[in-house]
């Protein structure tokens, strides 16, 4: 019995390492069809281990890979944490609110579409500043999905929850803070899932338009200008695993607030 | 639940113990006057019930029944304050009808329990609304008094999805009580219910209602001629909408306490059910149906 069960938590390691292995025979292919134009597993994993040392290495001329990455990471919580903080309330007064929900939903579903890169010159030409049009642009795009899934989530409020403030006469604040915010908190929790998705996916184009330290900027600067296919193969990885982890803390955020009907 | 409880539990046992009724009915609890509720709607003006009066005596049980979308819904939700009459007038206690009121406990037809609080907090939450002198620790004394009233005190750290329907709804039960009001609004509070929990829950809002020596005033909207019947001290039977009037209203003059086993025998039961029936019914048998 006890030997079934640790068998079964096993079983999603072990096709893990299925997948692992159809892409990286996938990749050696790739790698021998390409005379090795394209480096190989293990000569990446050479130059991983080359990259990953001294990671928090913050002298002037060189940085390790953990200080780029922290640098992107505080970029993406800057634009990403002011974004949020006008996203959530903007979806919450759209929400409860008919008139705005007109006014405004047209202008997000405008907005929404623009791809992250038209945003860039004019944040430049706001900040005159490269690393600031790059938190700009972060702040712009991690915006939509939270207004809208906040707008959605507040104004998909059953008509059961509401007579119950009705009924039994909640405060204008109480019904806020007890059946309103309550209701909508899983919904807003989708909308950052997917705004920092968005955000970590727009940091990389980011950086490379803007230059700085971080993690796009390493792709461009040291992988194609460096000449290093195996350097820019290392960094989609490492980003491909901090977007993955990213997206993971809020799925448990939004495990923790869900609820059954 | 079990069926030997079932049928223990069925009896009404708590002894008539009122003595003042009497009294009690000399004063209106409720009074409608000349209610019209019309609603706009994109076909044109829809209106659900027409011209309606009726009075209610304070401790006075009276059921609303009659065809879905009838409009006894709507009826009661004038009662309550949460609909507003087009025309005419609802007075509760001697004062009009404005909106909601802590005087008016509601229980709703989908229990309507806030599913990210725990059964505790459901009815702390409400009484916290509602009543305003009170510390709280006296509000917290009231949620543990209408929990315990309902055996639901070793539930209260729940949350309502691991509640079975029963017990849903005995908490609205205790979230309209723990607001001591002097009316209770049911509306199709046993709707969704099976046979035989809607038999135990009956039995149990009769004894809370004793237990408060019946001078809460209770209006029910119900589909359900047994409940109907077995509950109540007049049923309200009402025309099939739009327009909905009162077709008629039918006493029970059936003693108290009553028995769920007993009073199915009883020869004026039997009477009134027959006269609901064909009220509300007028196809009995296949040979009623029109062939085409």
């Amino acid at each position: 019995m006890k030997n079934s069960i640790s068998l079964k938590s096993l079983l999603p390691a072990f096709y893990f390492a299925i997948g692992i292995a159809i892409v990286g025979g996938i990749w050696e292919l790739i790698a021998h069809l390409t005379k090795n134009e394209i480096p190989n597993p293990s000569t990446t994993w050479i130059t991983f281990k080359e990259v990953i040392q001294q990671p928090m290495q913050d002298d002037a001329d060189i940085k390790g890979i953990g200080t780029k990455l922290l640098s992107s990471l505080k970029r993406v919580g800057i634009g990403f944490g002011i974004g949020s903080l006008i996203a959530i309330p903007l979806g919450i007064i759209m929400g409860s609110s008919k008139t705005i929900m007109a006014i405004l939903n047209p202008i997000v579903q405008i907005l929404r579409p623009v791809s992250p890169l038209a945003w860039f010159p004019l944040g430049l030409a706001m900040f005159k500043d490269s690393p600031a049009a790059s938190v700009f642009m972060i702040f712009i795009c991690s915006l939509w999905p939270t207004v809208i899934n906040t707008s959605f989530g507040v104004s998909a409020i059953p008509q059961d929850h509401k007579n119950v403030g009705k009924a039994f006469g909640f405060s204008k604040w109480k019904y806020f803070i007890k059946i309103m915010l309550p209701y909508s908190l899983p919904h807003i929790l989708t909308g950052l899932r997917l705004s920092i998705g968005i955000a970590w996916m727009v940091i990389v184009a980011g950086e490379m338009l803007s230059g700085g330290i971080g993690l796009g900027y390493f792709v461009w600067e040291e992988g194609f200008n460096g000449g290093s296919v195996a350097k820019i193969i290392v960094a989609i990885i490492i980003i491909g695993v901090v977007g993955l982890i990213l997206d993971k803390i809020f799925m448990q955020l939004q495990k923790k607030f869900s609820y059954a009907a | 639940m079990n069926t030997a409880i079932l049928t223990e539990e069925i009896v009404e046992t708590v002894p008539f113990f009122n003595t003042s009724k009497v009294d009690q009915l000399a004063t209106n609890s409720i009074e409608i006057n000349n209610v019209t509720v019309s609603f706009k709607t994109p076909k044109g003006i829809y209106t659900a019930v027409k011209d309606i009066s009726l009075t209610v005596k304070k401790g006075e049980i009276v059921s609303l029944i009659g065809h879905s979308g009838c409009g006894k819904s709507t009826l009661m939700g004038t009662i309550s304050g949460m609909v507003k009459p087009s025309n005419g007038t609802v007075m509760v206690n001697h004062s009009l009808v404005t909106k909601p009121g802590p005087d008016r406990g509601i229980v709703f037809q989908n229990y309507s329990l806030l599913p990210w609080f725990t059964v505790y907090k459901n009815i702390y939450e409400v009484v916290d609304a509602a009543i305003k002198n009170k510390t709280n620790k006296e509000k917290k004394e009231l949620v543990e008094k209408n929990l315990k009233m309902v055996n639901l005190w070793e539930h209260k750290d729940k949350l309502p999805g691991q509640l079975s329907g029963g017990m849903k709804q005995r908490v609205a039960i205790a979230r309209a009580f723990a607001i001591n009001p002097s009316i209770l609004l049911l509306d199709e509070p046993f709707g969704a219910l099976d046979a035989l929990t809607k038999s135990t829950m009956h039995v149990e809002l009769l004894k809370l209602w004793n237990l408060d020596n019946r001078e809460k005033t209770i209006i029910m909207v119900t589909h359900d001629i047994e409940e109907a019947i077995f509950l109540s001290d007049r049923v309200v039977v009402m025309n099939n909408g739009p327009a909905a009037t009162i077709k008629e209203i039918v006493d029970i003059p059936l003693a108290r306490p009553r028995n769920k086993k007993h009073i199915i025998h009883d020869p004026a039961y039997m009477t009134i059910h027959d006269k609901l029936l064909n009220l509300l019914i007028d196809k009995f048998s296949i040979d009623d149906i029109p062939t085409i």
